[in-house]
């Protein structure tokens, strides 16, 4: 079968949020929550919605993943090994796994199923990577911290197919608690309602987004400039993170990233602007290009004007030099470096 | 009631905190190499230094574990392989890691040297111990966040050690798992000993070197709903410290108890170590920990206070 020149995939968590999803940017969805079991509906826990739901995504031409839990402690394995089961009975395309434990599950008790290593496995290195080709991992995606540069050698030197965040909040880490539940009663919602309100954490400019057990980046990255050096670079697998955003969001990010690859796939490529108008008006705290540049996360490299509060540059390659520095957040943080061992 | 072991493993950050820690009771020390470390550059040795603390503890009948628990990149990987030769002939009992693919990699070129997973790797369930043991890792590191009843049903499935840091910070984001301070900021910076291109990251938690976070979960946040600002908070954390339970944790099945601590002053550290290494002896003599010395971390250590 011919491969498409390109894929264009996101996460939906449950029927709910798939049902009103318009899926025809998208080549494959990932399904299910990888942030909490509590989650409303997690296609992780309703199994037979989890059925319905790749069934869904067949019938509109879409492959179906099954994403899995981000830091699953040994009591939810059994339940992670039934929605694996699940899944490849409906024949699901691939199971992402972002945890080392279910990779070797994945391998050792599904053989045949392709396994996609997720952003929260902390696949840093080549010989990280290639550890887990040797457990049938068949595609990867590094780790948010790396660099464009690093991604393109560590697909070249292991052969592996890798997938980057291409648009929407990058997850900037995992939480065993949500804090979001200490304001039930404050804010009379409870949960599974309170992690799917607008919520973000600020300190001046700074912005992070809540969903309870864990938070994203407040702002969006946004690769529509760099779409060139990503095909040229091979990159071939691309995800619009919309795991936290509504249906309106998925629709028009994946239209304008759907067009816009197919464009950068020709030779001339022209950003149009309908595309940043669209982009734009779903960025509410700004842009930025995570650590692609070898940078820090929330800046923004290219020559678009800022979105929202967020703040662009307008060089358009970013030399590594003492670099990285922004400014700091605020005296406190600066004054007040601490060390973890 | 079955005899237990256990190894208290303390931190040490200098030759003196090193030596304070063997004076209190600690089996084993954990240092790191400048440059190579999370542990911080305050809380790294020299390889003079290092040389010292394997004296002080091969005096005492002790052992020292090496933290080389940053990510290195493609060539600073060669060349942590090439260090790594002498670091063996000095009489290191062990090197901390804390990438599955660097844990591979140096099992391969040296089958016999101990390789621990650090507690950055992740492991929190059966298969994830399962996993670093089959490429390599001879002891995992497990957070104290997880209960006893966790660790014994780990214990079957293991030949690894099982390491658990009873004594730690519980940060907002599982420790491995947090990006935060990166997208904040990074810092690039030469990395001590490398001949060339070597750098640190700091601000990022797993490839830092210097392991310095900026603590931006510690800092006041404004809680905004639907664009309102409801709320000033900090992100939860706490300090986990289950001295008491040390008991429950070795008849579980845990080998070594670990504390975490590089960057805490040498007359804390002392006090520190001590506890743990009584509530050791009182499990170890079947015991039930019921007194143990008071001790309280000072504000200016404990997590939320800082």
């Amino acid at each position: 079968m011919n491969r498409e020149p390109f894929e264009l995939n996101t996460g939906i968590s449950n029927m709910k949020d798939l049902m009103a999803s318009d899926l025809s940017p998208y080549h494959a969805i990932y399904l299910g929550n990888p942030f909490c079991r509590d989650y409303e509906a997690n296609f992780l826990e309703e199994l037979e919605d989890l059925r319905a739901g790749i069934r869904h995504c067949q019938g509109v031409g879409c492959k179906a993943y099954l994403t899995t839990y981000a830091a699953p402690r040994n009591y939810f394995l059994p339940q992670i090994r039934r929605a694996i089961a699940v899944a490849a009975e409906e024949g699901v395309a691939a199971v992402e796994a972002h945890n080392l434990g279910v990779v070797r599950i994945l391998h050792a008790e599904f053989p045949g199923l392709p396994i996609h290593i997720g952003g929260f496995a902390n696949v840093y290195t080549d010989t990280g990577a290639a550890v887990l080709r040797d457990y049938g991992a068949a595609r990867v995606t590094p780790n948010y911290e790396l660099s464009l540069e690093e991604i393109e050698g560590m697909a070249e030197n292991t052969g592996l197919e890798l997938e980057i965040l291409l648009h929407g909040k990058m997850p900037l880490g995992i939480s065993d608690y949500c804090f979001l539940l200490e304001y039930e009663k404050e804010w009379g919602m409870k949960c599974p309602d309170l992690c799917q309100q607008d919520l973000y954490l600020r300190q001046g400019e700074w912005a992070m987004k809540s969903v309870g057990k864990g938070v994203l980046s407040g702002r969006d990255i946004c690769m529509l400039e760099h779409l060139p050096r990503l095909v040229a670079a091979g990159l071939h697998s691309f995800r619009v993170e919309a795991i936290s955003e509504d249906p309106g969001y998925r629709r028009d990010i994946g239209q304008v990233y759907r067009e816009a690859l197919e464009q950068a796939l020709g030779d001339a490529y022209q950003i149009r602007g309908d595309w940043w108008k669209r982009i734009q008006g779903h960025a509410k705290v700004g842009l930025c290009n995570g650590f692609y540049f070898g940078q820090s996360g929330q800046l923004y490299v290219g020559s678009q004007p800022s979105a929202g509060s967020g703040e662009t540059s307008a060089s358009p390659r970013p030399e590594l030099g003492p670099k990285g520095s922004v400014e700091p957040l605020s005296r406190a943080v600066s004054s007040q470096l601490r060390v973890i061992s | 009631m079955l005899k237990v072991q256990g190894t208290l493993l303390a931190p040490a950050g200098s030759v003196e905190a090193a030596k304070a820690g063997l004076q209190a009771g600690a089996d084993a020390v954990y240092v790191g190499l400048k440059g190579w470390s999370r542990g911080g550059a305050r809380g790294e040795l020299t390889p003079a230094e290092l040389q010292e603390v394997l004296l002080l503890a091969r005096e005492r009948g002790a052992t020292v574990e090496l933290a080389l628990n940053t990510i290195p990149r493609g060539p600073e990987v060669d060349f942590l392989l090439k260090r790594l030769k002498e670091l063996r002939e000095w009489g290191i009992a062990g090197v901390i890691l804390n990438d599955p693919g660097i844990i591979a990699r140096i099992h391969r070129c040296y089958p016999d040297l101990p390789l621990t997973a650090s507690i950055g790797c992740g492991a929190i369930n059966v298969d994830d111990v399962a996993l670093l043991e089959e490429i390599g890792a001879s002891c995992i590191v497990l957070p104290g966040t997880l209960h006893p009843a966790e660790i014994a049903e780990i214990r079957p499935h293991a030949k690894a050690r099982i390491e658990v840091m009873i004594h730690m910070v519980d940060e907002f984001h599982q420790l491995g798992k947090c990006w935060m301070p990166s997208y904040y900021r990074t810092n690039p910076a030469p990395m001590p000993e490398m001949p060339a291109d070597g750098e640190r990251l700091t601000g990022s938690i797993k490839r830092g070197g210097a392991g310095v976070c900026f603590r931006v979960c510690q800092h006041p946040w404004d809680v905004y709903l639907d664009g309102e600002k409801r709320d000033e908070r900090m992100l939860p954390a706490r300090q986990v410290s289950r001295a008491f339970e040390v008991g429950a944790y070795l008849h579980a099945g845990a080998d070594v108890i670990k504390l975490q601590g590089r960057s805490l002053p040498v007359e804390m550290l002392f006090g520190l170590v001590r506890r743990f290494r009584r509530a050791i002896d009182h499990a170890r003599n079947g015991h039930q920990v019921v007194e143990l010395p008071p001790y309280e971390l000072p504000r200016q250590w404990v997590v939320l206070g800082r």
